[in-house]
């Protein structure tokens, strides 16, 4: 009975002084730590940087392709023979035009302004992150990434109700994510324009990075066109934008141009599955991968690659024991399941946690044996001494013995 | 840090961008001016019938336009502005790890269940519109029953934080016996606060009557507390006076909140943290490890997709630390339950099979690794952490 109460007076300890945990680590490490998870925001900067440069480069194009159109049409009127009146007209229209481009650009140089101070805000949200006072900071991370993650899945509301109420819009990419809604809400209607059209804007880089994309989007017009039974306008439209893939990916377009052969309802299994809707999606996953690629980010949404890290770093064999503390989110058999497939963390040192105060025992707080060889740390058996005048009850086998029975454990 | 570097670096670029853009304004300016001049000059052109003045005129705008050849003056700033745009990028790749998804194990996450993580995340944490929005976006099943208790949580935490104890203490009576297990004294607390509250604003006789009925149960297991209680009636009105500051302190109040949802969550099976932001946060602490890992092992063309155990520790602040880990400082072995750890005479631990290898199975004494004691055989006995 007595053994009893005992453990429950040893649990009140247990809740009692969980809050203090955090003791500081010496300063030095705190930084080392800030220091090294600040590397891993690269597309925190690259992608508002990519935006910016995106913007600077379409504002450049816009110009040399008017400009020349303009200085084109002067010649042209210089060199022909045209009334007064068709040359006032036609000088005219060219001094519209380039009001009209004053404008553009002037409009262009603003958003790139909105775009260059967003550069600049996350410059300043990194510097803002002081060692000795993280939590805020932290806080605002997680919310970051989990932004990105449902960026990444197309929950939009949800993403902008989370930025919104914490005021976080400079700090996560919810703009340049509308440009990749459009698409993907057209190619989940089946439509390949917007796709196209963006792979037009982005044909240099593309190219650069080996992108077969448009080559894919251009498969599934042609299969399209063969569904609906129109096999003449099929050929032309492969004779017009599929022969030119045709040097470097032979084999996909002979397997693509012999749908022609077959119709959409066939079961020759190799032919039958170009005509699944799954294509679409598959489309729908490679134009997120492109579109991740050319803004700088990762492929995996963060969110994943934080929690696989993290995930791998607190995997134990102990965590899938029934006794697992539920504060190790491995207690949950959604994060279980979720780790099944993670190495398991390695330490070349013990790593002794109270089973009482559930705190750390090192040598501020070493180890202290009782007779029956379970160990506690030295801070939960003092307490319960002083409360049961020198009696040490173990919680988990009910063993009383005295204080100055306990030994020391030395671990390495 | 470095970051002052960044910066200025970004400077330059935006200032370039400016330059190029306001350049490119003057040309524009430029080159409508000609045009216009052109225009006037033929429109004010005496002699309608002759084309040659205004052939002429044409023939001088053009040599005009090609002296001010707009495209080539963008030439300077924009190859500027190149350079400062590819510089600056650089320069992230440098200070920053340019692709942290290197560690990444190419497994995927099973969607449903990382969407049900994020839901109850935003449940815990209050934000109930944001769970709901996430399921019905994901197209996921709702989660009543999760969301119901966090609501409950909330909601009396809220009441709390406005000194209301009634839904706390009609919450702890209810799960009197859930956290009586968990030795929790939160009811007592409760029952204390709302009294001193009574003292405090209402009568003497009120407070006696809130005493009898609500604390005195708690007598037999907390006589202490319930006779400082007692003596409190003495400072009426003015609690704040009485000599039990650890009774009366108003810091009670401020930490109530954390308290209510370390119990409420206790009792619900749940952690008190944020088992999400747990998780990340370790990941945070842990990916720089595990990124350098990899590309030392990618140097050595090792694999790493597959591996059962990392092969180096990742080390994670205490706060991470839920489980007792034994490591043999001799074999390096992690204990286990054939292999678990041995307490000697001379205080120092070693893994059951060191020990049976030091020891020739047991047959012979031998010398402790890490001091001169001599240990003879079944001089040790097993640890339980």
């Amino acid at each position: 009975m007595d053994s009893l109460s005992n453990g429950a007076a040893a649990a009140t300890i247990a809740t009692r002084t969980t809050p203090i945990t955090t003791t500081p680590a010496p300063p030095s490490s705190k930084l080392a730590h800030l220091t090294e998870s600040l590397k891993l925001e690269h597309q925190f900067l690259r992608v508002p940087f990519e935006h910016y440069k995106k913007s600077i480069r379409a504002d450049h194009r816009v110009f040399e392709k008017e400009m020349s159109a303009v200085i084109s049409g002067v010649t042209e009127a210089a060199d022909a023979d045209v009334s007064k009146d068709d040359a006032v007209h036609h000088l005219s229209s060219l001094v519209s035009k380039l009001q009209g481009l004053k404008r553009k650009l002037e409009g262009g140089s603003r958003i790139e302004n909105l775009q260059a101070q967003r550069c600049r805000a996350r410059l300043d949200h990194l510097e803002s992150a002081d060692a000795e006072n993280l939590t805020d900071w932290n806080n605002t991370r997680l919310k970051r990434i989990l932004v990105d993650y449902m960026l990444r899945m197309s929950y939009y509301d949800t993403a902008a109700k989370l930025a919104e109420s914490n005021n976080i819009q400079d700090l996560v990419d919810i703009d340049v994510f509308q440009e990749a809604k459009r698409v993907i809400d057209a190619l989940q209607n089946k439509e390949v324009a917007p796709a196209l059209a963006w792979c037009a804007d982005n044909k240099s880089r593309l190219k650069k990075s080996k992108s077969k994309f448009e080559f894919q989007l251009r498969l599934q017009e042609f299969i399209e066109l063969v569904r609906a039974e129109n096999s003449m306008r099929a050929i032309t439209y492969a004779r017009k934008y599929l022969s030119p893939w045709g040097a470097t990916h032979t084999k996909e377009l002979q397997r693509v141009m012999a749908t022609l052969a077959f119709k959409s309802n066939t079961e020759c299994a190799r032919y039958k599955v170009l005509f699944e809707p799954i294509q679409w999606d598959f489309l729908v996953d490679q134009f997120k991968q492109e579109f991740c690629r050319l803004y700088g980010m990762t492929l995996e949404p963060l969110l994943n690659i934080y929690l696989q890290a993290g995930l791998s770093a607190l995997k134990t064999p102990y965590c899938y024991e029934d006794d697992c503390t539920k504060e190790d989110p491995l207690s949950q058999d959604n994060f279980r399941k979720l780790a099944l497939p993670l190495p398991y963390s390695k330490q070349h040192h013990s790593k002794l946690v109270c089973y009482i105060t559930k705190e750390l025992m090192d040598t501020e707080n070493p180890p202290q044996v009782l007779p029956n060889g379970y160990v506690y740390s030295t801070k939960a058996l003092e307490e319960m001494a002083k409360k049961n005048n020198g009696k040490i009850t173990c919680p988990r086998t009910g063993l009383i013995c005295d204080y100055l029975d306990l030994v020391k454990a030395y671990i390495s | 840090m470095e970051l002052t570097t960044i910066k200025d670096a970004f400077d330059r670029v935006n200032k370039k961008q400016k330059l190029s853009s306001s350049k490119s304004q003057e040309v524009i300016d430029q080159v409508g001016r000609e045009i216009e001049q052109a225009l006037e000059k033929i429109q004010s052109a005496d002699d309608p019938t002759s084309p040659f003045d205004q052939k002429s005129i044409l023939t001088d705008l053009v040599l005009e336009l090609n002296a001010i050849d707009p495209l080539h003056q963008l030439e300077g700033p924009q190859k500027e502005l190149n350079l400062n745009l590819s510089k600056y990028q650089k320069l992230l790749e440098r200070f920053f790890n340019p692709d942290i998804s290197k560690a990444y194990r190419n497994v995927d996450f099973d969607l449903h269940i990382v969407n049900q993580i994020l839901a109850s995340h935003f449940y815990q944490e209050g934000l109930f519109d944001l769970g709901d929005s996430i399921l019905n976006e994901a197209g996921e099943p709702e989660a009543t029953v999760l969301k119901s208790q966090f609501l409950d949580m909330h909601q009396i935490i809220e009441a709390a934080r406005l000194r209301n104890l009634e839904p706390a203490l009609k919450w702890a009576s209810t799960n009197r016996e859930k956290l009586k297990q968990n030795g929790s004294k939160i009811e007592l607390k409760l029952h204390q606060l709302q009294f001193l509250d009574v003292l405090q604003k209402g009568t003497r006789a009120d407070a006696v009557i809130y005493a009898r009925t609500y604390l005195a149960p708690f007598y037999s297991l907390h006589k202490k507390e319930f006779q400082k209680l007692m003596c409190c009636l003495l400072w009426a009105g003015r609690i704040g006076s009485a000599p039990y500051p650890e009774i009366t302190s108003p810091s009670h109040w401020e930490n109530l909140t954390e308290e209510l949802t370390r119990e409420f969550c206790s009792v619900l099976g749940h952690s008190y943290g944020s088992p999400l932001g747990v998780a990340i946060s370790a990941g945070i602490e842990g990916l720089p490890t595990l990124l350098k890992l990899v590309s030392v092992m990618s140097a050595k063309k090792q694999e790493w997709q597959a591996m059962k155990q990392l092969p180096v520790p990742v080390e994670l602040g205490k706060e991470f630390q839920f489980h007792s880990i034994f490591v043999c400082p001799v074999s390096r072995d992690q204990g286990s339950e054939e292999n678990p750890p041995m307490l000697m005479p001379c205080s120092h631990v070693l893994c059951k099979q060191s020990m049976m290898k030091l020891s020739k199975s047991g047959t012979r004494s031998f010398k402790c690794p890490y001091c001169p004691a001599e240990i003879s055989v079944g001089q040790w006995r097993q640890l339980y952490f």
